[in-house]
C-alpha cells in the first residue's frame, strides 16, 4: 500500500473506531470491546506492513552517511490552515516506525487486558481510541503544528481514563497528571511558537527548520523551555511526580499505555524537536540537564525500594528507566542517542508487561500491597513466571531487551570524554544495583514462600489473558535475542540528529 | 445602500416588535409570536450579512462606515443577539426556571435588538462621538436588562452596581475624550491619527488614552475594573449573562481594537507594554478567581475575564494578526459561551444553576456531558477543538513581535484555566450524585442549539475555512 495513506490510515483507524463505538448502544459491551479489538488488530497489521515496507525503503536507499540530514520517508504534504501556513506534512524515520510498533503492540494488548471493564464500557474504549490516536498522530507528524496538536489529544483523555475507571486518589491523581503534562506543553507551544517566527521560513516543517542556524542566544533561551516541556512527560526531576501517583491509580491498560508508550513521547519530542532543532542549545545545556536525568535514574530506582504497593514500585522504576532514555540523549554521543532510542522501545514493551501483570495479580488478590502476597508461584505458575522474566528484563539482564537498550546507554555516556559525564555514569550504573536489589525483593515476596489461605483458591491466567502476556514476553526476548535489525534501523535515523548536534 | 442593509432590517426588526407589543400587548405576553418574529428576523438578518460583499467599504452620511471587518463584527453581534432570544425562551416559560418566571418578553427582545443596533453603530465609527453614542447604545440597555429578574434582590443588586459602574466608566471614558480633542482639534479618527503621528510622545495624549483604556477596561472586565461582573453577571438572569459575556464584551473589544489600530496606531509600541500587563494580570486574576466558585454564573464571569485577558494579549501584535485572531477568537469563544449558558438553562429548570447541578450528568445524560466536555474543552484551548486554534493565533500575534515570555505565562495561566474546567468535568463525570436523580430534560430549541453549536466548535478547529476567511476579510 501506498505509504502516506498507510500512514493516515494508522491514525484514522483508532478515530474511526472511537466514532463507531458512539453508534453502538450504550449496554452493549461485548460488541463495544470487539469493535476496539478489531480496530487494534488491524493497525497492528497495518504497521507491521508499514515496517517491512520501510524496511525494504531503507535498503534501497542504504547510502545513510554521517553526512545525511534527514531520512523521513513516505513523506506527504498538504496545506492545511493559511494562517501562518500549518501543513498536514507528514512521513516517518526508523525511530517513528520503531515507536508505532511498539504503539501497536502495547495497544493490543492493552485492549485484551482491559477485557474486564464493567462499568461505562463505551466511554472507556471511545476514549483509549483517540488516546491512541493521539499518539500515533505525533509519531508520524513533520510538522510541528499538527505535533503539537496530536501530542495535546493523546494527554487529555487521560483525565477522565484515570478519574473514572481508576483506583485510590485517583481524582487527585488524574488532576495532577494532566494540570503538569498540560504546564509543559505550555513551554512546548511557545517554544514552538519562537521557532516559527524567528526563523522567518514562515513553516513548521521539522525539516526545512532544522537547517536554520538560530542565534546562540536565542537557543540558549529556547532549548530549555522546550527540552523541560517535553521532558515533564519524559518524567525529568523534579517534574516526575505525576508518574508514581498516575500510574499507580490509572486503570491496567491506561497504565500500559501511559508508561509504556505516552512517556517515551517526551523523550521523543526532546530528541525531534529540542536536539534537532535547537543543537547549540543542547550544548550549553546538556551539563544541567545530565545533572537532572542522573538524580531521576537514581532517585528513581531508589524510590522504588521504598515503596509496598506493587504498581508504585513499578511506576518509580519507570521513572528511573525513563530517565535513562534521557540520560542517553544528554550524552550526545551517537551511542548514547541509539542507547536512548533503543531503551524507549525496551522500557515500553517492559514495563507494559509489567502493568498488565499487576492489573491481572490485582484483579485475584484484590490486593497491590507486597507484603500480604506470596507463593503465588504455586497458584498461578504462568503469571509468576512472566513476572520473574520481566523483572529480570527490567535490571538488564543479558537476553532480554533491557540489556540492549542499557549497554548501548551506558557505552555512550561513558565515550564522552567530559569528567562529568563519566562521574555521572558510574553513578547511574550504581542505578542498576539498586533497581536488582527492588527487582529482586518484590519478586521474592511475590512469588515465593508459604501462601496465604486466602489466596489458595485462586486461578491463573486465562487464555484470554495469556495472549497479551506471551505476545509481550516474545517481544521482550526477541529484542534482547535479535536486536541487529533495531539497531541498524535506529542507527540510520539517528545519524541526521547526530549530525546536527555536532554541526 | 445594499451594505446598510442589515443596520436597517435591525431597526425594522426592532420596531416591528415593539409595534406589535403596543398593539397586541395584552395576547402578545401570552403567547410566542414575537419571539418567533425576533429570531427569524434575526436569522434573516445574519444570511443577509453573509450575503453582502466583504471586499467593499463605503462611507454614508459622512459617519457611518461599513466595512469588511465591521461586517464580519456584526455576524458575531447577530449571532449573539439571536442565541440570547433562543436561550431566553424557557425563563418566559412557566415553569422553566427555579428563579421564576421572567415578564415583558416582547420588551425584552427589543431591548436586545437595540442594544444590539448600538453595537452595529460602534463597528461602522469613523469619528469619537458617533463611537460614544454607540458604545452607551449597547451599554444602557444592559443595566435594564440585568435587573430585570424584579423580585430578585440579587438581580437589582446587579443592576445598581451597573449603573454606577458603567456611569462612571462613562464619565472617564469622556474625560479621556477631551484630551483628544485638545490634542488634536477635532474628533474624527483621521485628526486623532494625525496628531499621534506628528508627535506620539506628547504627554496630554498619552493621558488621554490611559483614560479611555480605563474606561474600555470596564467594559472589557480588565483586571483592576474587572469587580463589578461576578455580582452583575450572576446577579442577572442568565440569557442577559450570556449576551453581557459576549456582545458586550466583543463590542469593547471592537471599540479597543479601532482605536488602537486606527487613529492610535502610531502610539502602537507605547500601548504595548501596558496591553501586555492588563492582560496578564487580567487571565491570573480572572483564573484564581474562578478556581473556588461553585456558582455557575459566577463561574462564568471569572472564565471571561481570564479569557478576556487572552485577547487582550493579542492586541500586542501587528494589525492584521491581532484583527483575524481576535475576530476568529471571538466566533469560537461566542459558540463555546453560549453552550455553557444553554447548559446553564437547562440545569436551570430543576434547581440552582451551580456546580452540584451537573452531578450525574455523565451517567443520566451522556450526550449531554460530552457535550459540556467539549465546550470545556473548547473554552481551556485543547486540540482539535475550535478553541485550541483560537488560542494559537491569539498567542501567535504576541509571539510575533518577540513576547515569548508572555506567551509561556499566558499557556501556563490556561493551564490554570483547565484545573478549573475539568472541575467541572469531574463534577459531572466522576463525582456520584447523593440521590439518584431523572435525567435533565431538553426542549428541541436547546437540542437544536447545542448541536449547531458544538458543531462550530469541533468544525471550526478542524475545517481551514473559518479562519481562512477571516484572514482574508482582513487583508
Amino acid at each position: 500500500m501506498n505509504g502516506p495513506l498507510l500512514l493516515t490510515l494508522i491514525w484514522l483507524i483508532p478515530f474511526g473506531i472511537a466514532l463507531a463505538s458512539l453508534m453502538v448502544r450504550h449496554d452493549d459491551h461485548q460488541r463495544i470491546k470487539m469493535l476496539s479489538l478489531l480496530g487494534t488488530m488491524i493497525n497492528l497489521v497495518l504497521v507491521i506492513t508499514l515496517t517491512l515496507q520501510f524496511l525494504d525503503v531503507a535498503a534501497v536507499n542504504n547510502t545513510v552517511t554521517d553526512t545525511s540530514l534527514s531520512t523521513f520517508h513516505f513523506v506527504y504534504k498538504v496545506a492545511w490552515f493559511k494562517i501562518m501556513n500549518i501543513e498536514y506534512n507528514i512521513g516517518v524515520d526508523a525511530i517513528s516506525v520503531l515507536m508505532m510498533l511498539l504503539t501497536a503492540i502495547v495497544i493490543f494488548c492493552g485492549v485484551l487486558a482491559s477485557w474486564n471493564v464493567k462499568e461505562q464500557v463505551k466511554e472507556f474504549f471511545i476514549l483509549l481510541n483517540v488516546l491512541v490516536a493521539g499518539v500515533y498522530g505525533v509519531f508520524i507528524s513533520i510538522d510541528l503544528f499538527t505535533f503539537f496538536l496530536f501530542y495535546e489529544i493523546a494527554v487529555l483523555p487521560m483525565y477522565l481514563l484515570i478519574g473514572l475507571w481508576g483506583t485510590g486518589k485517583k481524582e487527585y491523581a488524574a488532576m495532577k497528571l494532566t494540570l503538569m503534562l498540560v504546564a509543559g506543553s505550555a513551554f512546548i507551544l511557545a517554544g514552538i511558537l519562537a521557532l516559527y517566527f524567528e526563523s522567518g521560513l514562515n513553516t513548521f516543517d521539522l525539516q526545512l527548520l532544522s537547517q536554520v542556524h538560530f542565534s546562540d542566544s536565542f537557543q540558549y533561551w529556547v532549548f530549555p523551555i522546550i527540552f523541560l516541556g517535553f521532558g515533564v512527560l519524559g518524567a525529568i526531576f523534579p517534574f516526575h511526580t505525576w508518574s508514581p501517583d498516575g500510574h499507580a491509580s490509572a486503570p491496567t491498560a491506561v497504565s500500559m499505555l501511559h508508561a509504556g508508550v505516552l512517556m517515551k513521547l517526551g523523550g521523543y519530542g526532546c530528541l525531534r524537536v529540542a536536539m534537532y532543532l535547537l543543537p547549540e542549545g543542547a550544548h550549553m545545556w546538556m551539563t544541567f540537564f545530565l545533572i537532572l536525568v542522573t538524580i531521576n535514574v537514581l532517585y528513581g530506582a531508589f524510590g522504588a525500594i521504598r515503596q509496598t504497593d506493587l504498581k508504585y514500585i513499578t511506576a518509580y522504576s519507570s521513572v528511573s528507566h525513563c530517565g535513562l532514555v534521557l540520560f542517553g540523549f544528554t550524552a550526545m554521543t551517537f551511542t548514547g542517542l541509539k542507547g536512548g532510542v533503543l531503551q524507549m522501545i525496551s522500557h515500553g514493551l517492559m514495563t507494559a508487561l509489567f502493568f498488565c501483570l499487576i492489573g491481572m495479580i490485582y484483579g485475584r488478590t484484590h490486593t497491590r500491597t507486597v507484603s500480604e502476597m506470596g507463593g503465588l508461584m504455586k497458584v498461578m505458575p504462568f503469571l509468576s513466571v512472566a513476572f520473574v522474566v520481566v523483572g529480570f528484563a527490567g535490571l538488564g539482564l543479558p537476553g532480554l531487551s533491557g540489556f540492549v537498550a542499557e549497554a548501548n546507554v551506558f557505552v555512550g555516556s561513558f565515550a564522552n570524554p567530559a569528567t562529568i559525564n563519566r562521574v555521572c555514569t558510574v553513578l547511574a550504573v550504581l542505578s542498576i544495583v539498586v533497581t536488582a536489589v527492588y527487582v529482586l525483593r518484590t519478586v521474592n515476596a511475590l512469588v515465593n514462600g508459604p501462601i496465604s489461605l486466602r489466596f489458595k483458591e485462586l486461578t491463573d491466567a486465562s487464555l484470554l489473558e495469556k495472549v497479551p502476556v506471551t505476545i509481550l514476553l516474545f517481544c521482550l526476548f526477541g529484542m534482547g535475542i535479535l536486536p541487529g535489525w533495531i539497531i541498524d534501523l535506529v542507527n540510520g535515523a539517528v545519524h541526521p540528529i547526530y549530525n546536527n548536534l555536532m554541526r | 445602500m445594499t451594505l446598510l442593509l442589515p443596520d436597517l432590517l435591525l431597526l425594522l426588526l426592532a420596531a416591528l416588535i415593539l409595534a406589535f407589543d403596543l398593539y397586541k400587548g395584552e395576547e402578545a405576553s401570552s403567547s410566542n409570536v414575537t419571539f418567533h418574529i425576533c429570531w427569524i428576523g434575526l436569522m434573516t438578518i445574519f444570511f443577509v450579512l453573509l450575503g453582502l460583499p466583504y471586499d467593499e467599504q463605503a462611507l454614508y452620511l459622512g459617519g457611518y462606515q461599513v466595512t469588511g471587518i465591521s461586517l464580519l463584527f456584526k455576524q458575531i453581534f447577530v449571532l449573539s443577539a439571536f442565541l440570547t432570544v433562543l436561550l431566553s425562551k424557557p425563563y418566559f416559560t412557566p415553569g422553566g426556571n427555579y428563579r421564576g418566571i421572567l415578564q415583558y418578553r416582547s420588551e425584552f427582545l427589543f431591548i436586545i435588538l437595540l442594544c444590539t443596533f448600538g453595537m452595529f453603530t460602534v463597528v461602522s465609527a469613523v469619528d469619537l462621538l458617533t463611537l460614544f453614542i454607540g458604545m452607551e447604545l449597547a451599554t444602557i440597555p444592559l443595566y435594564i436588562l440585568s435587573g430585570y429578574q424584579k423580585e430578585d434582590r440579587l438581580s437589582v443588586e446587579a443592576s445598581t452596581k451597573y449603573i454606577i459602574m458603567g456611569s462612571l466608566s462613562t464619565g472617564l471614558l469622556l474625560f479621556g475624550y477631551s484630551f483628544l480633542y485638545g490634542c488634536a482639534g477635532s474628533l474624527t479618527f483621521e485628526a486623532i491619527a494625525a496628531a499621534c503621528t506628528a508627535n506620539p510622545d506628547e504627554p496630554l495624549l498619552k493621558l488621554g488614552v490611559l483614560f479611555v483604556l480605563a474606561s474600555i477596561g470596564f467594559k472589557l472586565t480588565l483586571f483592576p475594573f474587572h469587580m463589578w461582573a461576578p455580582d452583575v453577571y450572576d446577579g442577572a438572569p442568565s440569557p442577559v449573562t450570556a449576551f453581557i459575556s459576549v456582545s458586550s464584551k466583543a463590542v469593547a473589544i471592537a471599540f479597543l481594537l479601532i482605536l488602537v489600530y486606527g487613529p492610535l496606531a502610531a502610539m502602537h509600541s507605547y500601548l504595548q507594554p501596558i496591553l501586555l500587563v492588563l492582560a496578564a494580570a487580567t487571565m491570573t486574576v480572572g483564573n484564581l478567581g474562578a478556581l473556588k466558585q461553585q456558582r455557575l454564573r459566577r463561574f462564568m464571569a471569572y472564565s471571561s475575564i481570564a479569557q478576556a485577558g487572552y485577547i487582550i494579549m493579542a492586541m500586542a501584535g501587528n494589525a492584521e494578526a491581532a484583527y483575524s485572531s481576535i475576530i476568529f477568537y471571538l466566533f469560537v469563544y461566542a459558540a463555546a459561551n453560549y453552550a455553557i449558558f444553554f447548559i446553564l438553562s437547562i440545569i436551570g429548570r430543576n434547581g440552582e444553576e451551580n456546580l452540584s447541578g451537573l452531578r450525574g450528568m455523565g451517567k443520566k445524560n451522556p450526550v449531554l456531558a460530552a457535550v459540556l466536555m467539549l465546550t470545556l474543552f473548547s473554552l481551556a484551548g485543547i486540540p482539535p477543538l475550535a478553541g485550541f486554534m483560537g488560542k494559537f493565533l491569539l498567542f501567535a500575534a504576541a509571539a510575533q513581535e518577540g513576547y515569548y515570555a508572555m506567551v509561556v505565562f499566558a499557556a501556563l495561566n490556561s493551564t490554570i484555566s483547565l484545573y478549573y474546567y475539568l472541575l467541572l468535568m469531574k463534577e459531572a463525570y466522576i463525582t456520584q450524585p447523593k440521590s439518584s436523580k431523572k435525567p435533565l430534560r431538553l426542549d428541541s430549541i436547546q437540542k437544536t442549539s447545542l448541536a449547531f453549536l458544538t458543531f462550530a466548535m469541533v468544525f471550526a478547529g478542524i475545517l481551514p475555512v473559518f479562519s481562512s476567511n477571516i484572514l482574508a476579510v482582513v487583508q
